[in-house]
């Protein structure tokens, strides 16, 4: 990134330049260069590269907090930035748990970057993708093209700086790999999907990703719709994934303090059956969602969320912490989309603790269940606050433990207290998806409704 | 009636293009634009958060070939847009490249007149559209818990220009205000959400007033206080105004873009011309139509803003184009070349998609509807484009019995299949309203309105825990 007109701290750091002694403020800046390639038939579909930054300003004057950024400002424009984030600071409700963390040292998360990547040469970027599509047109007989392969890889930076003496930056590198692939056979048409991430393109795979998708689509291939009834469900990873997903917001403190959360009031309670344990754990040197400090310079940390069923606590920012009161302090969960926003709650890497047998093991003692392997429509069809849901899903019947034909067109529904309770075991196959890495999981009973 | 100048220089843009296409692509072009944004969240009694951002880049294309290669940046330095344009130029190698046209300036274009710019409104008056859509839902009914209300505003000034001669300058201006409303009683906690969008400034809550937002989420959540678990299986499905929009948008839209067929992963791929809904259907998508959320003058391509034709009675007669499958497949631009903003390439996107209001009396389609789901509002959707695969949720429901709305039903989820359901539309009435969202795809997000009139299908399975 040559001819940049500022390094990213020093940016940050002239952002503050002008506040006043009664006002807190924060620069919060992100740089990266991207790149993304799609294949398709063997050749290159699109190559997109980019490179991005910008700078967003956090300023709470008497507990009230106004913000303002900017995509590249210039030295002139971040002063600007200044003057929006007060004027609009005026209107906002004043609020005593707006302030911000005091400067603390983070440990580095070892590996987080990799010069490897950074140093990767367009072809090379070019022959992944290109290896990935291979890979999953040739895998099954019924699978010759893919809706979508992709390559990506990101080289990022984050720096912050704030009145309250913080000064932080680190570098990060990202890569992943993302495969639909069309299965097909007499007539019908199913999609198999596939995804991994890495620090540098040695650790992806792509064969695998590859593979893995059209494995995927072809066993649905000849799918039916089931009858309607109530029965035992096993969740593969995917599927349960989707459902942490849901939960995760549950589990936010600041969900919890405005009343949006199903766990509320809980801590201490059993809220789950003693199979599942589930952790938050932002410095796991393989998690896609480690950090050395969270997105308002926290340190990052591990947080016991349920443990053999028991909810232990919630996650937080530094206001939710505050507004809490009890010195818990900041778990390292301030998390933002980019610097065009405010840092909320989030998870980082939510892990759910594997058990002792394979997915095989958990089918053969279901006998007879539905194999859930893709919900659909998580986002509109389940709420966060009811715990309801009813969601399209695709998958097999398991017949006699195993296995057996597959099934389209079908909704599960339930709650997820429900669900969460009536887990029956969880597999030992934890596998990383996005920031959820979790297990098959075999629920006792739910609606599985087709026809 | 732009506020100011033009985003780049034309000499820029011309040695940009130039630039793009020295190893030998066939197209250039480029997209840069300049987005002020606000946006205001009102939660539990409080200004919460008050955002003011500027948002600017450019992103070059070049296409060779099959491949199109794309690089963007946030800066618009003449230096960096060539640093960018030689990035792309890199990616699309191909054989010798035409010379770049002579830039056909055309005069800027506003998608719709903006009465009062949001950029002339003060803070203060924003902060209270909020207040009033919280106190009207507050004030609704004593089961109301939580109110939050989001605002948000948008002004983009944006810039497309090609080797092709293409230059083309639009100013955008969008509000929104959304309200959603958590409500309860004796345990049972539900939630409802409206959302009225349009091009334009303060005018558009002028014509959607906030208190009237606020008290529509209260109502859907109160309502659905009463609700009973949904019923499950097959049966018979009235869909209320606009709801049918969603479904049209997601269990046929998507594979009518012309990307999704052209990557042969459609279930319309080859179709064309065949009779493939029922006779009642005629559905359309259309950018044009005034001031709607999905509206512009231009499409991000720099193609005025057009009407196209989906299905004529039951006939699938319309693709939707952007400017590479439209060469690719020899067909006229439809304007639906859309991006969610400069780091993003322009794809085949709906606008504002509708089916087009039949003969029926709505209340004659519900006498007549013996037992059933009457799905009122549908959720968003996702759908499955290489098997039309779809599944909804369903916002606001109630049961049918004996040709009336009775009860109201809550977890509902509407699942099929987009040629089947299609199918099986036996009756469409002569009402119409449509709604403004947002549809995702290919991680790019872009407004876009769904409409329909009343309509039911003969047989469809919901899905939900009633049994």
């Amino acid at each position: 990134m040559g001819g940049r007109v500022a390094e990213l701290g020093d940016l940050c750091r002239k952002a503050l330049s002008g506040a006043r002694d009664d006002e807190q403020v924060e620069a919060y800046a992100l740089e990266s260069v991207r790149t993304e390639v799609r294949a398709r038939g063997g050749e290159v579909d699109a190559l997109t590269s980019a490179s991005s930054r910008g700078l967003g300003l956090r300023l709470i004057v008497g507990g009230r907090m106004g913000y303002a950024w900017a995509a590249d400002p210039s030295p002139e424009e971040a002063a600007g930035l200044l003057e929006a984030a007060r004027g609009a600071a005026t209107h906002a409700t004043p609020d005593e748990a707006n302030v911000l963390p005091e400067a603390a040292a983070a440990e580095d998360v070892p590996g987080l970057f990799r010069e490897a990547l950074a140093g990767v040469e367009p072809d090379r970027k070019v022959a992944l993708a290109l290896d990935l599509e291979r890979a999953a047109v040739s895998a099954n007989a019924d699978v010759r093209r893919v809706e979508e392969v992709m390559y990506g890889d990101a080289v990022s930076r984050v720096a912050l700086a704030s009145t309250a003496g913080l000064g932080s930056e680190y570098r990060r590198t990202d890569c992943w790999c993302v495969a639909s692939a069309i299965a097909e056979r007499d007539g019908d048409l199913q999609t198999g999907f596939s995804f991994r991430v890495a620090r540098e393109p040695d650790e992806l795979d792509q064969e695998a990703v590859g593979r893995e998708a059209a494995e995927r689509g072809a066993r649905l291939l000849g799918a039916v719709k089931p009858a309607t009834e109530r029965l035992p469900v096993v969740l593969d990873p995917w599927a349960a994934a989707a459902f942490l997903g849901v939960l995760a917001s549950g589990l936010s403190a600041e969900e919890v303090q405005k009343g949006r959360s199903l766990l509320a009031g809980l801590v201490g309670e059993r809220v789950a059956s003693e199979a599942v344990t589930l952790v938050d754990d932002g410095r796991l040197p393989e998690g896609p969602a480690s950090s050395p400090f969270d997105d308002e310079g926290v340190p990052t940390s591990r947080t016991s969320l349920i443990d053999r069923g028991v909810l232990r606590g919630f996650l937080h920012n530094t206001v939710t912490a505050h507004r809490d009161g009890l010195g818990t302090g900041s778990t390292g969960n301030a998390s933002r989309p980019s610097y065009r926003g405010v840092p909320g709650v989030s998870t980082t890497n939510l892990l759910v603790e594997g058990g002792p047998e394979p997915p095989e093991a958990l089918m053969a003692s279901a006998g007879r269940a539905v194999y859930v392997q893709e919900v659909k429509g998580v986002h509109s069809g389940a709420n966060p606050v009811s715990g309801e849901f009813s969601v399209g899903a695709a998958g097999l019947r398991v017949e006699g433990g195993t296995l057996a034909e597959p099934l389209r067109e079908m909704t599960i529904a339930s709650t997820l207290p429900e669900v969460l309770q009536d887990v029956v075991a969880v597999g030992s196959d934890v596998r990383f998806l996005f920031g959820v890495a979790t297990p098959t999981i075999l629920v006792a009973e739910m609606t599985v409704a087709g026809r | 009636m732009l506020a100011c100048g033009p985003v780049l220089d034309e000499a820029v843009v011309r040695d940009v293009l130039r630039t793009a296409l020295r190893s030998g692509g066939r197209f250039a072009e480029i997209f840069a634009e300049e987005r002020r944004s606000t946006s205001i969240r009102l939660d539990d009694r409080r200004i919460e958060e008050l955002t003011e951002g500027t948002d600017r880049g450019a992103g070059i294309r070049v296409v060779a070939g099959d491949t199109s290669a794309y690089a963007y940046s946030n800066r618009l330095d003449p230096a960096a847009l060539a640093e960018a344009a030689e990035a792309a130029a890199a990616a699309a190698r191909g054989g010798s490249s035409p010379d770049v046209v002579a830039l056909r300036r055309r005069a800027p274009a506003a998608s719709a007149p903006t009465i009062e710019p949001v950029a002339e409104v003060p803070r203060g008056r924003k902060v209270a559209w909020l207040r009033e859509a919280e106190e009207a839902a507050r004030s609704h009914a004593r089961e109301v818990r939580q109110v939050v209300v989001g605002y948000g505003d948008s002004v983009q000034r944006l810039l497309v220009a090609s080797s092709e001669g293409t230059w083309a300058e639009e100013e955008r201006h969008r509000v929104r205000l959304i309200a959603q409303v958590v409500a309860s009683r004796d345990g049972v906690v539900q939630t409802g959400f409206e959302g009225p969008a349009a091009l334009g400034g303060a005018e558009v809550l002028d014509a959607h007033p906030p208190a009237a937002t606020g008290a529509e989420a209260a109502r859907i959540a109160v309502t659905m206080l009463d609700g009973v678990p949904a019923p499950a299986g097959e049966m018979p499905v009235v869909v209320g105004p606009a709801g049918g929009g969603v479904l049209f948008h997601e269990a046929c839209g998507h594979g009518l873009e012309a990307d999704t067929v052209g990557k042969e992963a459609s279930v319309y791929r080859g179709r064309l011309g065949e009779r493939l809904a029922s006779t009642l259907v005629t559905g359309v998508d259309d950018s044009t139509v005034p001031g709607a959320w999905g509206s512009f003058a231009l499409d991000d391509e720099g193609t005025p803003a057009a009407r196209t034709v989906l299905f004529e009675e039951g006939v699938l007669v319309g693709m939707l184009y952007d400017r590479f499958w439209a060469g690719k497949d020899g067909a006229a631009l439809t304007a639906n070349g859309r991006r969610q903003s400069y780091a993003h390439l322009p794809i085949p996107r709906m606008t504002n998609t509708s089916i087009l209001p039949g003969a029926s009396d709505p209340d004659d389609i519900m006498a007549g509807t013996d037992g059933g789901l009457y799905a009122k509002a549908l959720g968003g959707g996702q759908v499955n484009p290489a098997t039309g695969d779809f599944v909804f949720g369903v916002t606001e429901a109630y049961l049918i019995e004996g040709g009336r709305i009775t009860t109201p039903v809550r977890g509902a989820n509407l699942i099929g299949n987009g040629i089947d359901i299609l199918a099986a539309v036996d009756a469409v009435a002569d009402n119409f309203d449509s709604r403004p969202g947002t549809c995702g795809k290919d991680g790019q997000g872009v407004p876009v309105t769904t409409g329909s009139p009343t309509l039911r299908i003969a047989r469809m399975t919901v899905g939900g825990t009633g049994g």
